[in-house]
């Protein structure tokens, strides 16, 4: 009681120093937070595009490198009229076929190799596994051949599709999409020719739920329609696994997909023992590739991962400076404050007051500054969260993209013998995609702890100088100041 | 009239025994002594006032028969205890319960009232609050202060901080009240009134009083009264029965 009131009695005297000090911490504090706000705001973009890359239960995801193509040309050659192919025609060579009219529709695996069917099944037995579903990111591509040698080569049209497990809807691509119209896979779907599309595939292309969709020239029906978060880069057509793996073909053997997966996507026990999931199954599979999601994070560029590195790099330091430098400045205004306190000191002491007493009385008046500093900073904190908000532009996200196939296709029209490439770019689904992310920083929990800790570390450090200064006082030699 | 010089009175029961007491301050590597080879025993319940001029060691000899400052040789025995090599926790424990100090310039905390400076002094006792009340109440009204419980020092008259700074030295009921030049800030009519209180309180109290003062007027008001010279004293008068 006492203590309390001589500590309030304390601080309002000194109340102009008490408020400079808690000021100076409080912009430190204040910083801290918003760097914290701003960091966390970057990372949830960051996870918002990972999440629609691997599913929102995703921890880990397996993968391998794609074989070598087999001997056979698994790759397609389009020539057509003029020095280097046939007269007339064009024509279209896959897979050891030559196609010269019609449509040719594959649906093939690309960045990723394929990977055994019940590699997930011996994933899931792992120790630290809690699920593990196995996917395949495939591209649908689709070439027309023009019907008379007069006619244009269309440019070949490619469409990214995720072969989803059903029976583990928590993990994979699908998990994170939002269902807009019509319903979801069932397991009673899981040899049907059904198929859920992105709506923005859908409004583009002017499908619907009932509407008919050719992959791997078999028509599949449209059961629902789901959208995405707006930083990601969906799978375009979800259909069930065992008809992707049925229908799709793997570019390195030429061969069928069948029983082949070509991503596996891990969920772990827990937040803690994905490190262990790690090591699990680079240990079964040494030759995977088996990546997290801080590993895929750091795999993003674009001003996003900027943004992460100025609030990861400079913003810290700035905050960490900023702190120092009002730690020091609290530091030196509290000794200051007790030297010309000494013969306070003095008189207390020769009162008969312990030395661990005058310590704690001055420990108390610094705590409660940095107290109060560390209030005025949480609000500086939200109000700079609320500023970087305000101002903060969109920020871009490459991405490597999760659906790209690897089909390099080289398509040369009828009109010219030298190859052109489809769509602007290789037939493939791009291997990089470029997004938009919207940046949200908000103040978490922990940044308000950690606010709340720095303040008393602050007003403790602040303290503990000048208490030591006023606990090695010798009575006499502090009264004599009087004098 | 000079009686003795360092002189060493027999005595039953005194409070304080100081044999060959000296306390030598060093600076720049010189020495500076400012108490030499003291003798002095001070009687419970006795009236003694220092004098001398500045700088020959008044306000030392105080602060070491207050535990506020250690000698540099010799022995300081209070109450049994040899205070110049007591442990520091000891010493300090003696002065909270046993010696009450009154200086020339109040000592008192700016920032607490009248009521909770003299409420300072039993903290270290760990008084119960409601002992420190009921302790705190009666020691202002020892000293005609009830009325300025809750006014700061620096809402009182020179006079009244320091009528709160000697209930601050009673309110622990002290066997020694020490008081360095407690009138030295004080017009001629406070400093009587103060005495006056002094004289009252030391008479009703059987308190032992030394005060260290420059005034003559107020020193004559002593049982003993010494002089301080280049460290050393010499008794001037004793009245004492």
């Amino acid at each position: 009681m006492f203590f309390l009131t001589y500590l309030r009695r304390e601080l309002r005297r000194r109340m102009r120093q008490a408020i400079f000090i808690a000021l100076g911490l409080a912009i430190g504090i204040g910083l801290v937070i918003t760097v914290m706000g701003a960091s966390s705001g970057v990372k949830a973009a960051q996870a918002k595009v990972l999440r629609a890359l691997y599913g929102i239960g995703t921890d880990v995801t397996v993968t391998t490198k794609p074989k070598p193509p087999s001997s056979r040309p698994t790759t397609g050659q389009a020539t057509g009229p003029g020095p280097g192919g046939n007269a007339g025609h064009a024509t279209v060579c896959l897979n050891g076929k030559c196609y010269t009219s019609g449509t040719i529709d594959t649906l093939v695996s690309g960045d990723h190799g394929a990977l055994s069917a019940v590699t997930a099944a011996k994933i899931a037995q792992l120790g630290h596994v809690s699920a593990a579903a196995g996917g395949l990111l495939l591209t649908d591509n689709r070439i027309v051949l023009p019907k008379t040698s007069s006619s244009q080569l269309q440019p070949p049209t490619s469409t990214s599709v995720d072969g989803t497990d059903i029976a583990h809807p928590k993990l994979g691509p699908l998990s994170n999409a939002s269902l807009t119209k019509g319903r979801t896979f069932t397991t009673a779907d899981a040899d049907a020719n059904v198929a859920v599309v992105d709506a923005n595939y859908a409004t583009a292309h002017k499908l619907k739920v009932g509407s008919a969709i050719t992959i791997a020239s078999k028509k599949f029906t449209i059961v629902g329609l789901v959208t995405q978060p707006q930083a990601s880069s969906p799978p375009e057509v979800y259909i069930p696994l065992k008809r992707a793996q049925a229908l799709a073909t793997d570019p390195a053997t030429g061969k069928s997909m069948k029983n082949e997966i070509n991503t596996v996507y891990v969920s772990a026990a827990s937040a803690a023992d994905i490190g262990a999931v790690q090591k699990e199954i680079q240990h079964l599979l040494p030759q995977a590739t088996v990546t997290s999601s801080s590993d895929l994070a750091s795999e993003i560029t674009g001003s996003a991962a900027s943004a992460a590195k100025l609030a990861g790099a400079l913003g810290k330091w700035l905050a960490v400076l900023v702190l120092i430098a009002a730690f020091a400045v609290a530091s030196l205004l509290t000794m200051a404050a007790v030297a010309r306190r000494v013969p306070e000191f003095g008189t207390l002491k020769a009162l008969g007051w312990r030395s661990g007493r005058i310590v704690s009385q001055v420990l108390g008046e610094s705590v409660g500054t940095g107290i109060i500093g560390g209030a005025i900073g949480i609000g500086l904190g939200f109000a700079g969260v609320a500023v970087i908000d305000k101002i903060a532009p969109k920020l871009s996200a490459t991405v490597p993209a999760a659906t790209s196939s690897g089909l390099q296709t080289s398509v040369a029209g009828p009109g010219g013998g030298g190859p052109v490439s489809g769509g602007g770019g290789p037939l493939s689904g791009a291997s990089h995609a470029t997004i938009a992310v919207p940046m949200s920083a908000s103040v978490t929990l922990s940044a308000i702890v950690l606010a709340v800790l720095l303040a008393v570390a602050g007003g403790l450090l602040a303290g503990s100088f000048g208490g030591w200064r006023a606990a090695r006082l010798r009575p006499a030699a502090a009264l004599a100041r009087v004098a | 009239m000079d009686i003795s010089h360092g002189t060493v009175l027999p005595d039953q029961n005194p409070v304080y025994r100081l044999t060959q007491v000296s306390k030598i301050y060093r600076k720049g590597g010189r020495e500076i002594p400012a108490v030499r080879d003291l003798d002095l025993e001070i009687r419970a319940g006795e009236w003694l006032a220092v004098q001398g001029k500045t700088g020959h060691g008044k306000t030392t000899l105080l602060q070491l028969l207050g535990g506020l400052d250690r000698p540099t040789q010799g022995r300081l025995d209070f109450g049994g205890a040899d205070l110049a090599k007591a442990p520091e926790s000891d010493v300090r424990k003696v002065r909270a319960s046993s010696f009450g100090f009154i200086f020339q310039t109040f000592n008192l905390v700016p920032t607490l009232t009248a009521a909770e400076n003299v409420e300072a002094a039993l903290i270290p006792l760990g008084t119960r609050h409601a002992d420190r009340r009921h302790k705190v109440r009666a020691a202002l009204g020892s000293v005609g202060l009830s009325d300025r419980a809750q006014h700061l020092p620096a809402e009182l008259s020179g006079g009244q901080q320091q009528r709160v700074a000697i209930a601050r030295a009673l309110v622990k009921e002290p066997r020694v009240l020490l008081a360095d030049e407690p009138t030295g800030n004080l017009d001629e009519d406070t400093r009587d009134e103060i005495i006056a209180l002094l004289d009252t309180l030391w008479r009703e109290r059987g308190l032992t009083l030394i005060l260290v003062t420059h005034d003559s007027a107020v020193a004559r008001r002593a049982q003993r009264i010494g002089l301080m010279r280049n460290g050393r004293l010499s008794i001037r008068q004793d009245t004492r029965a």
